[in-house]
């Protein structure tokens, strides 16, 4: 009797896996979707933006190759670099703005604390491109808006708005006891080693989330990049010179070049995640209880 | 105590920048040859390599025809369409000379950016050039450009389908063939409604007379809009259907300009035609199409340190020999007189077309400040017509609403 | 309401300011004209001579240009750009007008930086009144090297939160306060204010209420769209990526590191790309109508109107935001979800429930909780969301011919529209200030009524 009761509970167990294993593929096809289709115009023959049939019907490696090659138009290569370097560095100091904000609002108690958590959440009220020409002759105020400076420049202004982004970094932070860090008090640690030594090693899931989405941030900004760069090309970034190639002169000739450099873009960014999906450990909390 | 390193850091670099500022300015050599800085923006393709770099071509030609000026060119990249704007926006950070398109004159002049020519300067560019170009870049009587070539639209279509006498009507065209027109487009849509007699603040400077898309002459035009749109020869290119169709086939005339020349001729080789707009008939009578034409031209900057050198330049690069090599360069046409009196340039189709577009089968596009509010209402109403909110019902209030958005700045 | 409530002061302290200049001796009333004087007279030497320092680069930034950007703030300018002809060689001279734009900023500049060195001389007071009273119980001063060991723990936030604070100061705050200035004058496109404007005090204001006027009429049909779009866009997010990550996060799934990565491709891709991407294959001759074509789902010559209907165009939009916005929450939420605690789990399954009650009544209050200050944000965030409406349906359709919006417009794209299209920059300055008084007076009362800001850590 006993054997048939858990004979049917994993029964129920495989049919209720099959099921989520079966819904969650449907959800990745539909949402892997237009990634292929992105992957495979980029493989295009075919010129042109428009296309009549659904799917490329012939396939040709060309456009990569012009990507890297034909740098008359759109230097390429240079505008990778450019935004690898502006993306690596701005994503070192945002990560590190936000874990510290995060850190200094959840564990300790200051006067300004309130208000630095109002005052954050008022900021995000604004529609940010407002500020871009206000912001742009600030920079040309402190000499940043010529030459190589504007890398330093672009890598300011991404990262300067980050530490208004705290809220679910602090909420992560909140759900860790406090008792961790009063032991650690007790043992001696200042503050600063307990964020270093402790917390952040507790904080891999956010710390993925944070490093992603502050890298992404110089890959996919095209409106104030512009505004910054202006006719300095050769300071330009990856979203600059993909927006071009979609004007009326390029276009016809450079679409499937643009959806290969899109697939290129996305290269980093994959990469960075699969690296960092090891640090999602489940069951993370038996670490805090320990 | 940081927040007062901030100030001291601001200060600091303020203070910095204010005596870099003062530091830097122009001399003369010892010998009396003046050091002289100009910065020049033009399109990549004008600057590459891979088309002969024929701005540093021509600059240095310049550089040589003055020995009194040591000139040390910078070269920055912009194309025409934003030229305009980027140099309005910052007219200190921006380019001595640049080449712009001239629909954008007013960004320059509302930001008194943009230098005038008089003079000998501008005797010269007359000297050599048509008076209707010389319109589109003249406020009053200011002359704020000099022209190197004609910028409009017109048509490309399938010598093997359309014979000459075919493609001088629309709906003959449409009997024999498929026709592509942007026709959600609102710097193509309008050339309608302007053959058919609506203007566009008076001449297109009197800002006072406002734009008259209204009465007969406009509520005829968008009925026949309606039935264009629903022949089934008909096909709105949006997106670059217009030139996949050509590709594959199903379409065989479109509407376009010089930058789409080279794809075309790719795709139609010998059977590539091209000519000046077609008339339509509405009524029983034939309408003369009519494109927006503008033209590109090479603008001085009004902070330039180096004016009377930038001027010289400017000048330079409009006159016959830089045209002739940008033509033979880029393909780009010329409209200095001098050289469409050669035989050779002036047999070229594509030469034919574009300037015959611009003498006969144009306006000028209105440049005035007000002329902004009038894209978006005509681009409306071609979408409106393509999604069927616009019927024969409501043709004549469709119109008049699209009128009366044209006139308003959309805030009172 | 508990916004409006006294406000407790939390950290009392004898060193306040008041008490410096009330009760301070002779050194400290001398610390409010000569910074620093106080704490060197006391012994701290190195902190009273950085204070001094300070104090001199302010007084010389005012005399040099501070002052003059002051004086022209109440008339922004006033010369135009001179031209004259000069008949040598031939060429239009021209003299350097002023720019109102900068003269305002400038201007906005200076003050930010007087209200900074205000508080600084304000904290240079307390520090000198401190040390005269730590002197006077003849208690320990702290040395410069010891100032610099507290940084690292019990003031640690003023180590860690300055350089973000300066970056903030400088890229959000100072710009921001400006364009609230621009909002009463008249930069604008229109009557050619672009070079020098003036200050016009309400009456953008005054034309935004007109609803007679097509401005006024065009905001309130946005607001009450923008609002609509935030809280769908928000809500259909959150659960939807909740689910997900409840689904891949169970014990029974198999290969969860690969199904993350499924949905995080898809952000990995650069919005402008997807978006305008599937904006093209959504117009009436784009791939998926010809795809519904072939497949004879619909007529030859039919085309679903993705963009073209009012409300077709709405929910399409809705729908795609959430493809955009699913990966996003589903790496925000992981962390938090996997943060719940094992045992309150085990005990409700021990208890006989199933999977839907234990979401319901577990996961779903733990986690509105834990994210309730998030999912303010988000929603706030929805109604400045640009890039989707802008990329994907370009505000798209627009009904009347009249209106500066379409249908699909938010505040915010209709925003951008005035200002960088039309050039209407100080209407668009009063709309963002709008926006945002009716945002934040809405936010605020929902943050401070929630649970989670009044019993933070006590879950």
């Amino acid at each position: 009797m006993a054997g048939q009761k858990i004979h049917s509970a994993k029964k129920k167990r495989f049919i209720t896996n099959s099921v989520v294993h079966i819904v969650l593929a449907v959800l990745a096809v539909i949402w892997v979707f237009p990634v292929i289709w992105v992957v495979l115009t980029s493989f295009r023959a075919e010129q042109g933006s428009y296309v009549s049939t659904f799917l490329p019907q012939s396939y040709t490696l060309d456009n990569y190759i012009r990507l890297f090659t034909d740098t008359s138009i759109l230097n390429f290569p240079q505008m990778f670099f450019n935004t690898l370097f502006i993306a690596i560095f701005s994503c070192i100091l945002s990560t590190f703005y936000v874990l510290s904000a995060s850190y200094c609002l959840s564990r300790l108690r200051f006067k300004m604390r309130k208000p630095y958590m109002n005052m954050a959440m008022i900021l995000g009220l604004f529609p940010g491109f407002m500020s871009m020409v206000a912001v742009y002759f600030i920079l040309k105020a402190l000499g940043l808006s010529e030459g190589n400076l504007i890398k330093l420049a672009l890598i300011l202004v991404y990262s300067g708005g980050a530490a208004l982004g705290f809220q679910i970094a602090k909420g992560f932070f909140d759900t860790i006891p406090f008792a961790v860090d009063e032991a650690a008090i007790l043992d001696g640690c200042t503050r600063w080693q307990i964020f270093t030594k402790i917390t952040l090693p507790l904080s891999k899931p956010i710390v993925v989330y944070t490093t992603l989405t502050a890298f992404m941030g110089p890959w996919v900004d095209f409106i104030f990049a512009k505004v910054i760069c202006r006719a300095n090309s050769d300071q330009y970034t990856i979203a600059i010179g993909l927006w071009r190639m979609l004007e009326k002169e390029y276009i016809d000739s450079w679409y499937t070049c643009f959806a290969a450099g899109a697939v290129l873009i996305s290269i980093p960014i994959a990469a960075l995640f699969l690296y960092m999906q090891r640090y999602y450990v489940d069951g993370l909390s038996g670490a805090v209880k320990g | 105590m940081r927040r007062r390193a901030v100030a001291l850091m601001l200060a600091a670099l303020m203070t910095a920048g204010l005596a870099v500022t003062g530091l830097t300015g122009c001399g003369s050599d010892a010998d009396g040859v003046e050091k002289v800085r100009l910065m020049v923006w033009s399109p990549t393709a004008d600057q590459s390599k891979d088309n002969g770099e024929w701005l540093q071509t021509c600059c240095e030609a310049f550089a040589d025809q003055h020995p009194e000026w040591d000139i040390d060119f910078v070269y920055g990249i912009m194309d025409e369409a934003s030229a305009s704007s980027q140099v309005g926006q910052d007219p200190d950070a921006s380019a001595d000379v640049f080449l712009y398109s001239n629909d954008g004159i007013a960004w320059l002049t509302d930001s008194k950016a943009a230098a005038k020519f008089g003079g000998k300067y501008r005797e010269e560019i007359e000297a050599t050039n048509s008076p209707e170009i010389l319109q589109s870049l003249m406020l009053g009587d200011d002359l704020y450009g000099v022209p190197y070539t004609t910028n409009t639209w017109y048509m490309f279509y399938d010598k093997s389908v359309f014979s000459e006498e075919d493609v001088k009507n629309l709906d003959t065209m449409l009997e024999k063939g498929v026709v592509s027109f942007p026709f959600t487009n609102s710097w193509y849509l309008p050339a309608f409604y302007v053959g058919n007699g609506c203007t566009l603040f008076g001449d297109g400077t009197d800002e006072s007379a406002g734009v008259d898309f209204t009465g007969d002459k406009a509520y005829e035009v968008t009925d026949y809009l309606i039935d264009l749109e629903s022949n089934p020869n008909f096909r709105i290119d949006q997106d670059g259907s217009g030139i996949a169709g050509l590709r594959d086939g199903s379409i065989n005339a479109m509407f376009t300009g010089s930058w789409d020349a080279n794809a075309i001729k790719e795709i139609l080789g010998d059977n590539m035609g091209v000519t000046s707009l077609p008339s339509f008939t509405l009524n029983g009578e034939e309408v003369q199409m009519k494109a927006y034409a503008g033209s590109k031209a090479v603008g001085v900057n009004s902070h330039s340190k180096y004016m009377e050198q930038a001027v010289a330049l400017a000048v330079y690069l409009g006159s016959a020999e830089v045209q002739r090599l940008h033509y033979e360069l880029l393909n780009v046409i010329p409209c200095n007189t001098e050289l469409l009196a050669d035989p050779a340039i002036s047999a070229d189709d594509l030469v034919i077309a574009q300037n015959d577009t611009f003498n006969y089968t144009s306006i000028l596009q209105p440049f005035v400040t007000q002329m902004n509010n009038c894209w978006t209402p005509v681009e409306n109403l071609g979408k409106g017509i393509r999604n069927g909110s616009v019927t024969h019902d409501n043709a004549q209030q469709q119109t008049d609403a699209m009128n009366e958005a044209m006139n308003s700045d959309g805030i009172s | 309401m508990g916004v409006f409530k006294k406000r407790v002061n939390e950290f009392p302290t004898p060193y306040t300011c008041m008490n410096a200049i009330r009760k301070g001796g002779i050194e400290t009333k001398l610390s409010m004209i000569l910074m620093g004087f106080g704490n060197i007279v006391h012994g701290q030497l190195i902190k009273g001579l950085i204070y001094m320092a300070l104090e001199v680069v302010y007084v010389v930034f005012m005399v040099m240009t501070g002052a003059h950007c002051l004086a022209m703030l109440p008339s922004l300018g006033s010369v135009e750009q001179q031209e004259y002809w000069d008949e040598a060689t031939q060429v239009y001279m021209y003299t350097k007008g002023d720019q109102s734009v900068l003269i305002l900023l400038y201007g906005v500049a200076t003050i930010l930086i007087t209200v900074l060195m205000v508080l600084a001389w304000r904290g240079t007071l307390r520090s000198a009144y401190k040390a005269e009273c730590l002197a006077k119980e003849r208690r320990h001063i702290n040395s410069f090297a010891e100032d610099l060991k507290t940084l690292l723990h019990e003031n640690l936030q003023k180590l860690l939160m300055t350089p973000p604070m300066v970056l903030i100061s400088l890229f959000t705050i100072l710009p921001l306060i400006f364009m609230i200035c621009m909002a009463f004058t008249n930069y604008s496109k229109i009557d050619d204010h672009l070079m020098l404007f003036d200050w016009v005090g309400l009456d953008n204001f005054a034309a935004l209420f007109d609803s007679s006027s097509i401005l006024g009429s065009t905001f309130w049909s946005v607001l009450a769209w923008t609002l609509v779009w935030a809280f769908f866009a928000t809500f259909t997010n959150y659960i939807f990526g909740m689910i997900v990550s409840l689904l891949i996060n169970r014990k029974g799934t198999r290969g969860k590191a690969f199904w993350r990565f499924c949905f995080v491709l898809s952000c990995a891709m650069p919005m402008f790309v997807s978006l305008l991407i599937m904006r093209t294959m959504l117009q009436p001759e784009g791939a998926v109508n010809v795809l519904l074509r072939n497949l004879g789902l619909i007529a030859a010559d039919a085309s679903l109107p993705f963009f073209t209907d009012p409300t077709w165009a709405r929910v399409t939009v809705i729908i795609i935001n959430i493809w955009v916005g699913v990966p996003y929450t589903l790496l925000q939420l992981t962390g938090v979800l996997q943060n719940i605690p094992e045992d309150l789990y085990e005990a409700a399954r021990v208890d006989g429930a199933n999977a839907v009650q234990i979401f319901f009544k577990i996961t779903l209050p733990y986690m509105l909780y834990v994210t309730t200050p998030y999912l303010i944000t988000t929603f706030t965030g929805n109604v400045n969301n640009f890039n989707v409406i802008y990329l994907l349906s370009g505000g798209d359709p627009v009904t009347d011919l009249g209106a500066t919006a379409g249908k699909t417009d938010l505040l915010v794209t209709w925003l951008y529209k005035l200002t960088i299209d039309k050039q209407y920059y100080n209407i668009g300055a009063v709309i963002g200030i709008l926006t945002f008084i009716i945002l934040a007076i809405g936010a605020l009362i929902t943050y401070h009524n929630s649970r989670s800001y009044k019993e933070e850590g006590g879950f």
